[in-house]
């Protein structure tokens, strides 16, 4: 059953239902995609990067800061 | 009656929600004229139905890459020629293009086939721990970036004697304008319009006159090569981070979803993206040989874009020199529309909020506020007097690069997963090419740690 607030004619929802796939609709995205289990590998790499990400941070801070000054 | 008409005269009411009902929303009505004339348009024949065709579905890839030609994007191309001259960069910055095409085309893909944002794929699929990482990062990067934006704004105005409150109110009433219409189509097509402006670098550079047998020499054998040092570790990062950053990943995702591209118009996103790179080359080719008659010249390692088209004037003349700080506006205006537009889509998808620019003000509230608070924050900090934003400038560019692996990888585990990808999954040599642009970034990023922290190491690699 297809259901619309009252303002929005006939003509629109037969044009949205013709036009967009069924996940394209703004309604479709209550429905989650599934959550997917990370592998090891991928965990060790998520970590890695991370730290990776937060020394280097650190480093560009101490330089920009000492540059600054 | 056009889509147009329709749209400018449909009343403004809110969305219904019901279990197990299909819910037509105003959004959906908005994409949906969009989409139908796509659909007429594909069942055309020839070059001109072919060019229609092209014409409405090219956006969100000419629009991620010319707003990557940002403020401090722009100055760090400058900066480039001003200090190296016409050589290894030139090939080098083209290089940059061609990574950032190989990592936008995994988006366009990744949107097309899961009509999904990149956040919230990220956060559905590999839970809220990792999301909240990624959102850190965009977030952070994307404040930082905005900030600078309006830095080069108020530069760039500042060389016709626009005082910075003016510069700074000018530019979000520009940014608001073009959100009046509710509509992506229309937002889409004004930005495009503002980012066609950046192409000025380019007669920008011819004023200056650049030596095509260099530039010709540059590009056969990335000649002559710079020292490995401190100062060209650094600018190599900024270039990089010039071209290639998060906030790319999540704004054309986003932005092809938001536009109702499918998988059926996956090859149209690809010339979309290629086209935006070359033509986001182009401007950054233009902005590089414009500064390259400084070359030995003076020091502009700090330059704002006033500063540089003041240098600059001596050589390109006044009308150069207008042209490239205009330029230098243009480049943190789009900037500035996207970069804010990228954080609001992100805030949408992470909230399950409405998050479209196809939503009406009362139905997509917290998007519409969330794009212009980014936006006025920004632009409030640059108006603080006594700030240290010169160190905003410094650190945002490479802040983008050493995000980037790890939004890499994120990319990368979604493009290959097959659940939600279906056929359109990566290729191997798709994934070749992205795994060898995640080493180049990191490696990047390490040389640079290494030029910071143990600079003598660093001379050694240089043989000095």
């Amino acid at each position: 059953m297809t259901k619309m607030p009252e303002q929005i004619s006939n003509a629109d929802t037969g044009l949205v239902l013709s036009a967009l796939e069924p996940d394209q609709l703004a309604a479709a995205k209550n429905v989650l995609v599934p959550r997917r289990k990370l592998a090891g590998a991928e965990l060790t790499v998520l970590w890695a990067l991370r730290i990776y990400v937060l020394f280097m941070l650190a480093v560009v801070f101490w330089q920009a800061w000492s540059a600054a000054r | 009656m056009s889509a147009g008409t329709q749209s400018a005269q449909r009343p403004r009411v809110a969305v219904e929600r019901a279990a197990g009902e299909t819910v037509v929303t105003h959004e959906d009505v908005d994409r949906a004229h969009d989409r139908a004339r796509v659909w007429k348009a594909r069942s055309g024949h020839g070059l001109r139905a072919w060019a229609w065709l092209l014409w409405l579905l090219i956006g969100p890839g000419i629009l991620v890459m010319l707003g990557e030609n940002d403020g401090p994007s722009m100055l760090s191309y400058a900066a480039t020629g001003a200090k190296f001259g016409v050589g290894f960069f030139i090939p080098f910055v083209i290089l940059t293009f061609v990574m950032a095409l190989v990592v936008q085309e995994m988006t366009v893909r990744l949107g097309a086939a899961t009509h999904r944002g990149h956040a919230e794929l990220i956060f559905e699929r590999f839970g809220p721990f990792w999301g909240w990482f990624s959102m850190i990062d965009l977030g952070i990067g994307n404040f930082l970036t905005l900030i600078t934006e309006f830095i080069a704004i108020r530069a760039g105005l500042g060389f016709f004697g626009v005082p910075a409150w003016a510069a700074v109110l000018l530019s979000l009433a520009v940014l608001y304008s073009a959100l009046l219409s509710h509509r992506y189509w229309t937002w889409e097509r004004v930005t495009l319009a503002a980012a066609a402006f950046n192409l000025v670098f380019v007669p920008v550079a011819l004023l200056a006159h650049p030596d095509w047998s260099a530039i010709g020499h540059a590009l056969g054998t990335w000649k002559p090569l710079p020292g490995l040092d401190k100062d060209t570790v650094l600018i190599v990062l900024s270039d990089i981070g010039a071209t290639v950053t998060p906030w790319m990943l999540f704004f054309q995702q986003s932005a092809t979803v938001d536009k109702g591209m499918t998988a059926k118009d996956i090859h149209f996103g690809r010339i979309d993206t290629l086209i935006g790179a070359g033509l986001a080359a182009l401007a950054a080719l233009g902005a590089m040989l414009a500064a390259a008659p400084l070359f030995g010249h003076i020091s502009a390692d700090s330059f704002e874009a006033a500063q540089f088209a003041q240098a600059l004037e001596p050589i390109i003349g006044r009308f150069g020199a207008s042209l490239f700080a205009l330029g230098m506006v243009e480049a943190g205006i789009v900037a500035a529309i996207t970069i804010s537009t990228s954080s609001a889509y992100a805030f949408g998808e992470v909230t399950r909020r409405p998050h479209s620019l196809n939503l009406p003000v009362l139905e997509g509230k917290s998007f519409y506020a969330v794009l212009g608070l980014c936006a006025a924050a920004a632009a409030g900090i640059v108006l603080i007097p006594g700030l240290p934003l010169v160190f905003v400038v410094l650190v945002v560019n490479v802040v983008a690069v050493l995000a980037m692996p790890p939004a890499l990888v994120f990319l990368y585990m979604l493009v290959n997963d097959k659940e939600i990808m279906g056929g359109v999954r990566s290729p191997r040599w798709a994934n070749a090419l992205a795994a060898l642009v995640v080493v180049l970034l990191t490696a990047a990023g390490v040389l640079y740690g290494i030029s910071v922290v143990a600079p003598q190491a660093l001379a050694r690699l240089g043989g000095s």
